[in-house]
């Protein structure tokens, strides 16, 4: 069974045939697709996150295609060349197949390299792009310059962002069943079920949910956290140009899950100032009845957290003060 | 087919083939009993799993609130009556190896006893504990494990009794003296059967103190 | 005393109780009404559900606030329960066990029943559970199926919805569920039943009790999980993440219980083909002269039994939840919702591979037969589905990289991901180097098999993009991955079930499948789910979720597009059941012995295939697959003094 045999038939090189084909229509393919489509993959460009995440999008299809291609000419091939009505009638053929040694380890090789290099190019992408818009739970690992240090100051109604800041613009999300809401600590903490966004802006999502597991996915931004109760999940993402995007619930939450979306808008940094502080102002009566601005309202047995319940006796459930500037992990 | 011994058999054999398949037939005992083992040590590590994975969360400060405790005595009693009968089931199959079936009969069905005593105070300490499962996160775990510890107790006290019946079982039936140690197809497969059973009670021995250590004394 | 090709002419007499007369029987197991069959199980089923309904209530009865809620779950909990233990008592599932409490070893029980009715009984014959298991197997698909076509009836349009948020969420709760659980047992339940042991040269599975128990438990857990719809259905999807789970209604207890019961047949399955492809190959059957079909199965079976014990104790957890108000999955009274999303996972990740292993197995069993060609790197398939299996311990929390999961994890959870993707691509490996310069044979059989290399080929690919974390921010959550598992599970597992299923039939009854019908079948279904499930990626990756009932309104056109491609897959499913019967009951056509000239040792034994498989234990002399070597050797020597002839020992 291991007797080494010629590639060819009466003078046809056959692997040599498929890869040749292969190689031209993978290029013809990786090409038309650079120009046609990559450019308009999804989630678009609208922040750093969109664009990092296309990039490595686009990546992954330019290295697929070719493997989706070269597997389907050598089965095509072989269906046109190698059935056995071209091959002749007899039961057995006159050349024996054998394990061919150096395609095994070739091929072990090459598919382990690949591999190999994909995984380390998605680790590079994720961490260089501070999570890529995915969410990082309560202690993110990689985060934008001063990120942190403006999530602290928000707990404490200390963040400030103003436009030309260059600070980091925390934003909480709050999933319950079945809508998201949105509050904003560097304005007074107010509540609003619109999400506006400054262009040009780190942000820092802080995804939360009042009941159930949600997901924030906030498809053009590129930033999906899942939404859980009692844990604040951490997002970033950078605005740039304004636009308008969508906002859908991706987890599965009950009944209206399919109806929990809105939409948003990044709107330049004057506009966006003008908005949160307008809003701030109209909504300073409602903002005053809303429990004080935490990373998450859900009560527990050891009372109200966040200070839903505010009676004076008891405890208020403050990460800072339990579990200092680093938060519990889930 | 049902039986071993006739009707997997085809119409006409070799004595090399039924030898074939007595020893395929001893062997599954073994690699069954070993592969049992297996599987419940996935059961009892999810279990395990949870205890430290909920300590660690310590979600709204409630894995453990004033070190909550499940009654110390009863852990003490169930976890020292379910070592006697793995200690029991030890000694016993080593002495059926030795030759001694009346040592085996009394080890199996002593061991059957505390087992079963042991399985009650379980169920008794369940049913009167003196937290209510959902308060805390330890709370829940231990009601997991009672649950757990009670489907081990059983399933130990089944497959101790079962061999201790079978054994007596073989030793009534099949012609001869001393015919649980001949080399008859049934008399084999029972001390295979008890091998496999002791090694499971030792297992279950061993996750006991890990369990009750986690559970009792941590 | 060993069994070689020279083996001994001496004979035993012959062993009694073949006559099938029911002498000897058991009362429970002699023909008749009242032995246990079908019927009794049904009917101690029901006696069971209402006892164990009445009893907790019973039990609740002095916690006013569970037993008015109009939900008690411990009376649901413990009716499903009882009601599983009825059914198996009524089938004499558990006949066995009791009797070993007073000593009985089984080992010279009498045969039992050999009639038409063994298959509405608790048999002992593999190849009769094997056939129960196809029946088992085609009920839950179609169940499953009809659940799909009502989802993708719903998303014909965003606006107008056939079914109200609650009903609709339940149907794709349970199309969900259903489906997972039929796919574990896909191949293993029917094939892997049927075949391993003669592919290895047993006459019996090594434990034939449990084997049988594993059937009959498998049913009990399809009526546990239908059970839902009844009690309301249950909204969190087939991953029944908490605190949703917490919130359900009773339905939820049916899909946690049903968990367990399946779980519990799993495990019994994996057990009993691990033990039996360890210790029961026949002589001269090296680790290297195993058939990959049973390779696979080994694979899968190792994963069934470590895996799925941890669905268990999570589903227990759940159901601790619910009954006894225990808050391990409730994150604000000490527990966590990452709990049971880590506990589920850790077995939903080997729980795919449970799938696609078998799939990968028929693969490679069939191409040689097809290709008449040895299975290029046998070797490297093998170590392939070896590694796969446990690599796939490794791996789970890829469903959690934007859950709020410790963010250090997650480049060492797309490493080993992507790690996977290596031995997972090794079949591609065989399958493209088996068909050099072949001698294609293209029957259905291989057609089958040609269409899963092609859907594998999209849903491994896309698996890649799924593992990569900034991608996974695009695609987790919506149709994309929604895509990725049906052309993994369906177009890889599913295919193959059809190609085992077109290629063995004529082993298991005799009766070959109508071509002309086959090819319609196959062309309809490879063709509509590629329409049907494409698509979907372009959808997923345009911003639709999963689970929706609604969607934006420019993306319409794909669904409206994926939707009656799927009613044309149906349809191919409805081709394939009248196929079915068309071929075994209508115009039935004889089959040869061996219609596909393979070498397996499943095919050299007699036809109909006797109750005790091989006349002589077979003693296997070669590698197997040497089909381009018209000078090799026989596989195995079946000790008859030639290739089996037509059986004279027939029993049926």
């Amino acid at each position: 069974m291991t007797n080494q045999t010629s590639n060819s038939t009466a003078g046809v090189n056959h692997l040599r045939r498929i890869a040749t084909i292969w190689v031209v229509l993978a290029v013809i393919v990786d090409v038309l697709y650079a120009i046609f489509v990559g450019p308009h993959v999804p989630p678009g460009r609208l922040t750093t996150s969109a664009a990092d995440n296309q990039n490595t999008f686009n990546v992954l299809i330019m290295i697929s295609l070719p493997v989706l291609v070269g597997v389907w000419v050598y089965m095509a091939y072989s269906l046109r060349n190698w059935t056995e009505k071209r091959n002749g009638a007899d039961n057995f053929a006159g050349a024996v197949a054998q394990t061919n040694k150096k395609a095994q380890v070739s091929w072990i090789v090459i598919t382990s390299v690949t591999v190999l290099i994909l995984a380390a190019y998605g680790s590079y992408a994720v961490v260089s792009e501070h999570g890529s818009g995915g969410g990082e739970g309560p202690n993110p690992a990689w985060a934008p310059a001063g990120a942190l240090k403006a999530e602290t100051a928000a707990l404490v109604g200390k963040a400030t962002w103003a436009p030309g800041s260059k600070n980091v613009l925390p934003v909480q999300v709050i999933g319950q069943q079945w809508k998201f809401t949105y509050r904003y600590p560097t304005f007074g903490g107010f509540e609003s079920t619109q999400l506006m966004l400054p262009a040009d802006t780190t942000i820092a999502f802080n995804v939360t949910s009042l009941d159930v597991i949600h997901s924030f996915w906030a498809y053009q931004l590129s930033v999906k956290a899942d939404a859980n109760p009692q844990v604040n999940n951490v997002a970033f993402t950078e605005t740039k140009d304004p636009g308008k995007f969508t906002v859908r619930c991706s987890e599965l939450c009950g009944i209206w899950h399919g109806a929990m979306y809105n939409s948003g808008e990044v709107l330049s940094q004057a506009a966006f100032e003008n908005w949160a502080t307008s809003t701030e102002a109209a909504n300073a009566a409602n903002t005053a009845l809303l429990p004080a601005f935490a990373w998450t309202y859900v009560p527990d047995a050891n009372g109200a957290a966040g200070s839903y319940y505010p009676d004076g006796t008891a405890t208020p459930y403050s990460p800072v003060e339990t579990y200092g500037a680093k938060q519990p992990a889930s | 087919m049902t039986s071993t011994l006739n009707n997997s058999h085809g119409p006409s054999e070799t004595p090399e083939e039924r030898e074939y398949e007595m020893r395929a037939h001893i062997s599954s005992i073994w690699t069954g009993g070993r592969l049992f083992i297996g599987i419940y040590t996935f059961m009892l590590a999810s279990l395990v799993f949870s205890y430290f994975y909920l300590r660690s969360s310590n979600n709204g400060l409630l894995w453990r609130p004033d070190h909550v405790t499940a009654p110390r005595t009863y852990g003490l009693l169930i976890f020292g009556l379910s070592m006697t009968t793995s200690v029991l089931a030890y000694v016993g199959r080593k002495r059926l190896a030795k030759g001694s079936f009346s040592d085996f009969n009394v080890a199996a069905w002593t061991g059957l006893g505390t087992g079963l005593l042991a399985l009650l105070l379980q169920i008794l300490e369940m049913s009167h504990l003196p937290f209510f499962p959902g308060s805390s996160g330890y709370a829940s775990c231990f009601v997991g494990f009672g649950v757990m510890n009670m489907i081990t107790l059983a399933i130990s006290a089944y497959w101790i009794e079962t061999t201790a019946a079978r054994g007596l079982r073989v030793r009534r039936e099949l012609p001869g003296e001393n015919a649980e140690f001949s080399s008859h197809p049934r008399a084999r497969s029972f001390r295979a059967d008890v091998a496999s059973m002791a090694y499971f009670q030792v297992f279950v021995g061993l996750t006991g103190a890990l369990l009750f250590a986690m559970f009792y004394l941590m | 005393m060993t069994i070689s090709a020279e083996r001994s002419t001496e004979v035993v007499g012959a062993s009694s109780g073949h006559d099938g007369g029911s002498k000897g029987l058991s009362w429970t197991q002699r023909p008749g009404l009242l032995s246990q069959n079908l019927i009794t199980a049904i009917v101690f089923a029901i006696v069971g559900y209402v006892v164990g309904h009445w009893f907790g209530n019973y039990l609740s009865s002095g916690y006013t606030y569970i037993s008015n809620s109009g939900q008690n779950s411990i009376a649901n909990t413990l009716a499903l329960t009882f009601g599983v233990v009825g059914w198996l008592l009524g089938i004499g599932a558990l006949n066995y066990p009791l009797a070993k409490l007073l000593g009985y070893d089984g080992l010279e029980e009498e045969a039992p029943v050999d009639n038409w009715t063994k298959y509405f009984r608790y048999s002992l014959d593999h190849k009769v559970v094997g056939l129960q298991y196809v029946v088992g197997v085609l009920l839950f698909m179609f169940t499953g199926g009809l659940l799909a076509m009502a989802v993708r009836a719903e998303l014909l349009n965003p606006t107008t919805h056939l079914f109200s948020p609650d009903t609709y969420i339940k149907i794709v709760s349970e199309h969900g569920t259903i489906m997972m659980m039929m796919a574990t047992s896909i191949i293993v339940g029917p094939l892997g039943n049927y075949f391993v042991p003669l592919m290895i040269g047993a006459r019996r599975m090594a434990f034939p009790r449990i084997e049988a128990l594993s059937f009959w438990i498998f049913t009990a857990g399809y009526m546990v999980i239908f059970s839902a719809l009844p009690y309301g259905g249950f909204p969190t999807g087939w991953t029944g993440y908490a605190p949703l789970q917490t919130q359900a209604g009773p339905g939820m207890v049916s899909y946690l219980l049903g968990f367990a019961v399946i779980g519990f047949g799993m495990i019994l399955a994996g057990f009993n083909q691990a033990v039996t492809i360890i210790n029961y190959r026949a002589p001269g059957m090296t680790w290297s002269r195993v058939p990959i079909f049973v390779w696979s199965i080994l694979a899968t079976a190792s994963l069934l039994t470590l895996a799925t014990p941890v669905l268990f104790a999570g589903g227990l957890f759940g159901l601790l939840d619910k009954t006894v108000q225990t808050a391990f999955y409730v994150t604000e009274h000490g527990g966590s919702s990452y709990l049971w999303q880590n506990l589920f996972w850790f077995f939903g990740h080997p729980e795919v591979y449970i799938m696609a292993l078998p799939g990968f197995g028929i693969a490679g069993e069939i191409l040689p037969v097809f290709t008449r060609r040895p299975l290029f790197a046998y070797k490297v398939a093998a170590a392939g589905m070896i590694g796969v299996a446990l690599l796939s311990f490794f791996v789970w929390q890829h469903h959690l990289f934007q859950s709020g999961i410790n963010p250090d994890m997650r480049p060492l959870f797309m490493l080993t991901t992507e790690l996977i993707s290596i031995p997972t691509g090794f079949i591609f490996l065989v399958g493209l180097g088996t068909l050099y310069r072949a001698k294609l044979r293209l029957e259905i059989p291989m057609l089958f098999v040609l269409a899963l290399f092609f859907n594998f080929l999209i849903g491994g690919v896309t698996g890649v993009f799924l593992s990569d974390v900034p991608v996974n921010v695009t695609v987790h959550g919506g149709f994309f991955v929604l895509s990725h598992f049906h052309y993994t599970i369906m177009g890889g597992l599913l295919f193959a079930f059809m190609a085992g299923l077109y290629y063995w039939l004529p082993k298991m009854t005799g009766k070959m499948m109508n071509k002309k019908i086959g090819k319609v079948h196959f062309w309809m279904m490879f063709v509509f789910f590629n329409l049907t499930f494409f698509p979907m990626f372009i959808i997923g990756l345009l911003g639709q979720p999963r689970r929706v009932f609604t969607y934006a309104s420019n993306l319409q056109g794909l669904n409206d597009f994926a939707s009656v491609s799927a009613f044309l897959l149906g349809l191919s499913f409805l081709v394939f059941f009248f196929n079915l019967v068309w071929s075994m009951w209508i115009k039935p056509e004889a089959a040869p012995a061996n219609p596909w000239e393979s070498q397996g040792l499943e095919w050299l034994t007699a036809s109909p295939v006797p109750s005790y498989n091989f006349e002589r234990i077979p003693v296997i002399l070669t590698d197997p697959y040497r089909y381009s070597e018209p000078e090799a050797p026989a596989y195995a020597d079946l000790g008859t003094g030639g290739p089996a002839d037509p059986s004279t020992h027939s029993m049926a």
